[in-house]
């Protein structure tokens, strides 16, 4: 048992951290009020420096990977990282990105399909791979901050991969626990920094015990979901992962509610960037059946059928 | 970062486990359920710790030189989640083992030392801790109980409450202000007295939380020799800070949650209920809710493996026990209420009567809140 980074994945994310110091990871508003800002200046520098291949290196691994993605996350920019930074690498660093994934053939809209260059399904037959031609998504008009398409998913031509889909699904769990947790700790910290400032009653808002306890219970909660995702990360044990994505996305429900009750009419403006974390975590949430699919799925894990 | 045991550590397990296995007496259970304060699970620790001491596996993480083998403070942490999921067998001695001992060995006097840390460290010591008072709980430091100085012994006056173990304690780990009359942290100190001393009363106040567990002590004239002052007048907070630190350090309750779920979810498939997808869903929340208040636990073991100076993690953590706690208590009244309100199942009793005490004991859970926005969130104190 070690919980410290090695010196091989402190520097990585020394470095990792420099990048979303600079202005191309900061707020700005987007033209006509969209919802989202996808952060391509800064995929491309990640991409450059090789920050997606992360997991496949020994000495970083899936841990490097899983942290890269919770700290991309807590970007009010955009950016396609978690299927990038852990899935990817198990099928081929050849292929283009930004990649999207859909699970179990699951109906609806996909994150981050229209700026996507490889479309993964993972079901329990298999792990297929298709490169869709751009006219063949269908651009959808989101709250959620993602950019969202839908594809005719029959009509894609669909190669089968090697990897083995128990693994898929372990991976893309913990890389969505990754994702969320991060999402999370962007709108908490983005609460904190609120609530220090504005002044009601003569003092800060932050100030009252009331608002204190809440943010507290979440942050020990955000807390503990980062170390449930790294654990999945490092395991990569079905019922790690099972248990990281149930716990992040069991307690998004209560976090989304008090980070926009704190921030009051400010996170109900598009000005302010706490929709970019807090939309995005409601379709997190909502990945992969939820928490009762992801808990159901644990239960099985640890104490088998019924 | 690696969250796998080694295979020493495995091993170790594996070695307490079968000690519990082989030593512990088939009506454990019934005995745990008088209450971790009770005179059967006193008299039942004052046998089982010595046991425990002959096999090296009450106080490994100490020195040497106080019977210790000065094991990693994994292993100890790995010991401490096999009593727990055992229900916590060494009863009060905890205390000696995590805290009390470890304080004496930094801040006592050779003939403290001496006296006290040999019997500790055979599970022959049952100690309680004098800290709150009627106006003295989360607020420590507002204590009232006086020791003034009188020649070369301290003459005690005052009253403390909610001590656990104190009916069975041999001595009491005692604040009291020396200080002058405005009290406070910069007045306190520690005293190390004998529970036999003429003067004190100890009332025990029926409780919840099984018989014989919380109690009123009065100190009335109590005089002790100065010898037993541990530390220097007005030293005592920063002792107890210390103190504070490694009890709240790496108890691993969770464990005993973590056990319960299990137990339950086996009862449950036994009875043809764990089909149910929301009854599964329920015991996987509970169960994550356990590994999440074992992660934390475990970064403030980190922490202590690594020589670093102890963070907020401890507050995080302790805080999330406390939702586990619930979580599992909550999870088995509903789907097993039998079990619970018939009193049928020992185990599952005794875990719901120390839920309700995590919260409370060693630190309030809203304490830990406060601490948690202030330490860690960066928020503003309140005025």
């Amino acid at each position: 048992m070690r919980l410290e980074f090695n010196e091989d994945q402190t520097t990585f994310l020394t470095f990792l951290g420099l990048m979303l110091d600079s202005p191309d990871a900061g707020f700005r508003t987007v033209a006509d009020w969209g919802r989202f800002d996808y952060g391509a200046a800064l995929d491309a520098r990640l991409a450059e420096n090789g920050f997606f291949e992360a997991a496949a290196e020994k000495e970083l691994g899936a841990v490097a990977a899983a942290t890269m993605i919770h700290e991309i996350a807590q970007s009010p920019v955009t950016l396609e990282c978690a299927a990038s930074a852990l899935l990817r690498p198990f099928l081929g660093n050849d292929l283009p990105r930004p990649v999207a994934v859909v699970v179990d053939d699951a109906p609806g809209a996909v994150r981050f399909l229209p700026v996507a260059r490889t479309l993964v399904s993972i079901n329990q037959a298999g792990v297929r791979i298709a490169q869709p031609e751009a006219d063949a998504v269908e651009a959808v008009e989101s709250l959620y901050a993602y950019p969202m398409g839908r594809i005719d998913m029959k009509a894609q031509d669909w190669v089968l991969a090697t990897l083995d889909p128990v693994r898929a699904r372990v991976l893309w769990q913990g890389a969505v626990a990754a994702e969320l947790a991060g999402t999370l700790k962007g709108g908490l910290k983005s609460v904190l920094a609120h609530v220090r400032d504005r002044h009601q009653f003569g003092r800060p808002i932050g100030s009252f015990q009331a608002v204190q306890h809440r943010l507290a219970i979440n942050g020990i909660e955000i807390e503990a979901a980062r170390m449930q995702m790294l654990k999945a990360a490092q395991t990569q044990l079905p019922h790690d992962s099972c248990l990281a994505l149930g716990y992040a996305q069991g307690l998004a429900r209560r976090a989304i509610y008090d980070f926009h009750q704190f921030m009051g009419a400010m996170g109900l403006t598009l000005e302010h960037p706490l929709h970019r974390w807090t939309y995005r975590a409601r379709l997190l949430r909502a990945e992969m059946g939820g928490p009762s699919e992801a808990y159901g799925r644990y239960a099985t894990q640890r104490w088998g059928a019924a | 970062m690696d969250f796998t045991w080694t295979a020493e550590d495995a091993a170790y397990r594996q070695r307490v486990r079968a000690f519990l296995e082989r030593e512990l007496p088939s009506n454990w259970p019934d005995i745990a359920r008088h209450g971790p304060g009770s005179a059967e699970q006193t008299a039942f620790s004052l046998e089982f710790c010595p046991r425990l001491a002959e096999a090296g596996l009450l106080v490994p993480h100490w020195p040497r030189d106080w019977g210790g083998a000065e094991r990693p403070a994994w292993e100890h942490l790995i010991l401490g989640e096999e009593m727990w999921r055992a229900g916590e067998p060494r009863g009060a001695q905890y205390m000696n083992v995590n805290w009390i001992g470890p304080v004496l060995m930094r801040f006592g006097t050779e003939a403290q030392k001496q006296q006290y840390i040999p019997e500790m460290a055979q599970g022959k010591a049952i100690w309680c801790q004098g800290f709150s008072e009627p106006d003295a709980g989360s607020d420590l430091a507002a204590l009232r109980t006086r020791a003034v100085r009188d020649g070369d012994h301290y003459v005690i006056n005052g009253q403390k409450i909610w001590t656990s173990y104190a009916a069975h304690a041999r001595h009491c780990f005692l604040l009291a202000q020396t200080g002058g009359a405005e009290g406070g942290r910069s007045g306190i100190a520690i005293f190390l007295v004998p529970m036999e001393t003429p003067g004190i009363e100890v009332r025990a106040i029926p409780s919840l939380i099984g018989h014989g567990d919380i109690h009123e002590v009065f100190f009335t004239d109590v005089r002790v020799p100065a010898s037993t002052r541990l530390g220097a007048e007005g030293e005592g907070w920063s002792i107890i800070t210390y103190a504070l630190a490694n009890e709240r350090v790496g108890i691993p309750r969770y464990e005993m949650g973590a056990a319960e779920v299990d137990r339950m979810v086996g009862l449950l498939k036994e009875r043809g209920r764990f089909c149910d997808s929301v009854v599964r869903m329920r015991a996987a929340e509970a169960a994550a809710a356990c590994e999440a208040a074992r992660l934390l636990v475990y970064k403030v073991v980190d922490q202590r493996a690594r020589g670093a100076a102890p963070g907020n993690e401890a507050n995080l953590a302790r805080y999330a026990v406390v939702t586990a706690e619930h979580l599992v208590t909550d999870f088995g009244m509903d789907f097993l209420p039998d079990t619970f309100s018939g009193g049928e199942h020992a185990s599952f009793l005794s875990h719901h009567e120390r839920a309700i005490v995590t919260g409370i004991a060693a630190g309030a859970a809203e304490i830990q809140l406060n601490l948690v926005a202030r330490r860690e969130l960066n928020l503003p104190k309140e005025p």
